[in-house]
């Protein structure tokens, strides 16, 4: 057996916990949840329907801060940082992929994933931007299809187009939200084949996903259940 | 470079999203393009209207900073005068008196030189009758000629080219030449409404200076034979006629010359006229001098303002009412748009320029609109000029006012902003999560 190097931990959750404040009664739904990833890892996330599966997702993608428990990335304590700071974070680190596509119609599959750098953070000349989109789209497997408008793309090729606009900035850590989720078994499989080729690049992927064989595609498998992150499949690092 | 980037891709997005929704842009154009033409329309009107008064002003009054110098009558009066503007290109002098021209022994159309709309609305002519206290008074004549072919007019003599003080426009022929040497036959420029009176009534070129309502233009006056050689537009409605000094010098006692009023108009730089004049005139004339300098820009800008604010007010209410078309569309593409917004957000875009684009979307489209309402306003005014300038002379070849454009620009920004404002506050607003949550 190869010894594998252990990479430094890109993302610690420790003891993160998240009440859900809506109209009615406050909600617990991570109550102290501990997790590690590191550079090249894939972690899949399993877990019911609102399990809280997608609110730690968030959490990790900055789109909200957690109410307790510490998030280091690249082992800084990131658990509070303000709202700018968090922005720049999340084009510098992190590359997102949902379920539903979230193409712009009125922009082809070139101008969807140029999205991602024409945000405010820096500016990159139209031709290096151009050289970036095109090898993001090349990564995916659909450069060819650079000028078409989403509504002339199939679900998969829209998918790739998002995990185009994902990868462009070439982020330190993917986060999957069951991005499978609207496509054929097939189809699906391919997505995971372009997610799980970015880790090969020394990406993190944590894949959110119902799918039990694309979880066990992953390095790892956790399930998300009563708040808690219980592990399913430990991986190499572990 | 960060700010510049968050510039620059505001400007890439925004533009993206005003072609994106084209029909949507243009209808929120259209109500806001009337309301940044109204705003040109106000701007440019009072502008025009202001230069026309200033241009109709300057041409009696004389351009701002001119220095008018009233010189008492007297006898050593128009030599003084004369001698003290002699050669200088910054002052020239002014006489006036009256003159008839047409057949002699008439009583003239209009006696009393009034404009030719009143003649037939004064008194029988009069004759001026002064005491040696110095009391004049007036009595009807007792039998005054009858009234023929002759039109009494005001006699101008000036000794150099009022036009540089007074920007008379020469409407036919030519202007004084004071080229040369004066001629005994006075050339004249009518003024519009004295050319009036030789287009209206077969008038034969016999001049008698004096006036026929004071009875000073007798047989025993001054009787030259004048050549008219042009026509200007002075402003005055009173007919008048311009005539080189030195040509009615010619005819003019000397006792003549010193009870005509005399006028000295001069640029502000001329410092010397002044005090060269007074010692000329010595201390009893040269103490009633009255030095007034023009300003009727300052004292035209109170009139126009009350006028100018209303029509202000009403041309905002306009603006409002596309600033609210603006607003209405705004917030319905908020609503639409907030998966894009939140996707925006989750890629890295910060609040602020996620308000930032909104904002940049409608301040392009309120430059558009007040480039377009630009482009109208020149073109409705040269239209206008086309089609009206026929009887409304102040509207040929005017030129459009830089400051109207200047007014629509600044309209269709204020109306992108508060057009822009409260979407863009609900822009930055859109929780992240949303994206998830689809």
């Amino acid at each position: 057996m190869t010894a594998i190097p252990i990479q430094p931990p890109l993302i610690q959750l420790s003891g993160v916990t998240k009440t859900l404040k809506g109209q009615g009664e406050p909600r617990p739904i991570l109550s102290g949840v501990d997790l590690t990833v590191r550079a090249g890892e894939s972690v899949a996330i399993l877990g019911r329907s609102g399990s809280g599966k997608s609110t730690l997702l968030s959490l990790i993608g900055l789109f909200d801060r957690p109410d307790g428990g510490q998030y280091l990335l690249h082992g800084r304590d990131i658990s509070r940082i303000p709202e700018r700071r968090a922005a720049r974070l999340r084009s510098q680190e992190f590359g997102f992929v949902f379920q539903r596509f979230f193409l712009l119609k009125h922009l082809t599959a070139m101008q969807n994933v140029a999205m991602a750098l024409v945000n405010g953070q820096g500016w990159l000349p139209r031709r290096k931007r151009r050289a970036k989109v095109m090898t993001a789209l090349e990564q995916v497997g659909i450069a060819h299809l650079a000028k078409h408008r989403p509504a002339r793309l199939s679900g998969g090729e829209q998918q790739r187009v998002a995990i185009a606009r994902a990868l462009v900035r070439e982020p330190r850590v993917l986060l999957a939200d069951e991005p499978t989720g609207a496509l054929d078994t097939e189809t699906g499989a391919l997505v995971i084949d372009v997610l799980h080729a970015a880790t090969d690049r020394g990406c993190g992927l944590i894949l959110v996903t119902h799918d039990h064989a694309h979880a066990n595609r992953m390095g790892r498998v956790v399930r998300l259940s009563d708040g808690l992150l219980v592990p399913e499949r430990a991986g190499v690092f572990s | 470079m960060g700010l510049s980037g968050r510039f620059r891709s505001a400007l890439v997005i925004g533009g993206q999203g005003i072609r994106a929704r084209k029909l949507r842009t243009f209808l929120s154009m259209i109500s806001l393009f009337l309301g940044v033409l109204a705003v040109i329309a106000v701007q440019a009107g009072s502008v025009l209207a202001n230069r026309a008064l200033l241009a109709d002003i300057e041409m009696v009054e004389g351009k701002d900073g001119t220095v008018v110098v009233g010189v008492p009558s007297g006898d050593r009066a128009p030599a003084a005068v004369l001698d003290t503007v002699r050669g200088r290109p910054d002052a020239i002098a002014m006489m006036s008196t009256s003159a008839i021209i047409g057949e002699p022994n008439l009583t003239p159309i209009n006696p009393g030189g009034v404009p030719l709309r009143y003649a037939d609305q004064g008194g029988p002519p009069v004759t001026m009758t002064c005491t040696p206290q110095g009391v004049c008074y007036a009595e009807p004549q007792e039998s005054p000629p009858p009234r023929g072919m002759a039109i009494e007019l005001q006699l101008v003599g000036i000794t150099g080219d009022i036009r540089q003080f007074r920007p008379f426009h020469t409407e036919a022929g030519n202007w004084l030449d004071f080229a040369g040497e004066p001629s005994m036959s006075p050339r004249l420029v009518l003024n519009r409404e004295a050319a009036l009176a030789f287009t209206q009534y077969q008038l034969p070129a016999e001049m008698r200076i004096g006036s026929a309502y004071s009875g000073s233009a007798d047989a025993g006056s001054p009787h030259p034979t004048p050549r008219v050689i042009g026509a200007i537009n002075d402003g005055n409605q009173q007919p008048t006629a311009y005539v080189r000094a030195d040509e009615l010098l010619n005819w003019l006692s000397a006792s003549a010359m010193g009870s005509q009023s005399m006028t000295i108009i001069m640029s502000p730089a001329a410092v010397t006229v002044g005090p060269t004049l007074r010692a000329k005139l010595g201390p009893e004339l040269g103490n009633q001098l009255y030095f007034r300098t023009v300003d009727s820009r300052e004292r035209i800008g109170g009139q126009l303002d009350l006028m100018r604010w209303i029509f202000y007010g009403m041309a905002a209410l306009v603006l409002l009412i596309g600033v609210a078309g603006i607003l209405n569309v705004g917030l319905a593409t908020i609503g639409e748009r907030v998966e894009e917004l939140a996707l925006r957000r989750a890629v890295g875009t910060p609040r602020l320029l996620l308000a930032g684009i909104v904002l940049a979307e409608t301040l392009l489209t309120g430059l558009l609109t007040a480039a377009a309402a630009v482009v109208t306003g020149i073109v409705g005014l040269q239209a206008a000029g086309y089609f009206f300038g026929d009887k409304r002379p102040s509207l040929q070849n005017v030129a459009f006012p830089w400051e109207a454009g200047v007014a629509g620009v600044i309209a269709g920004l204020v109306a992108g902003i508060l057009g822009g404002l409260f979407p863009a506050i609900r822009a930055a607003r859109i929780p992240i999560a949303t994206v998830m949550r689809a």
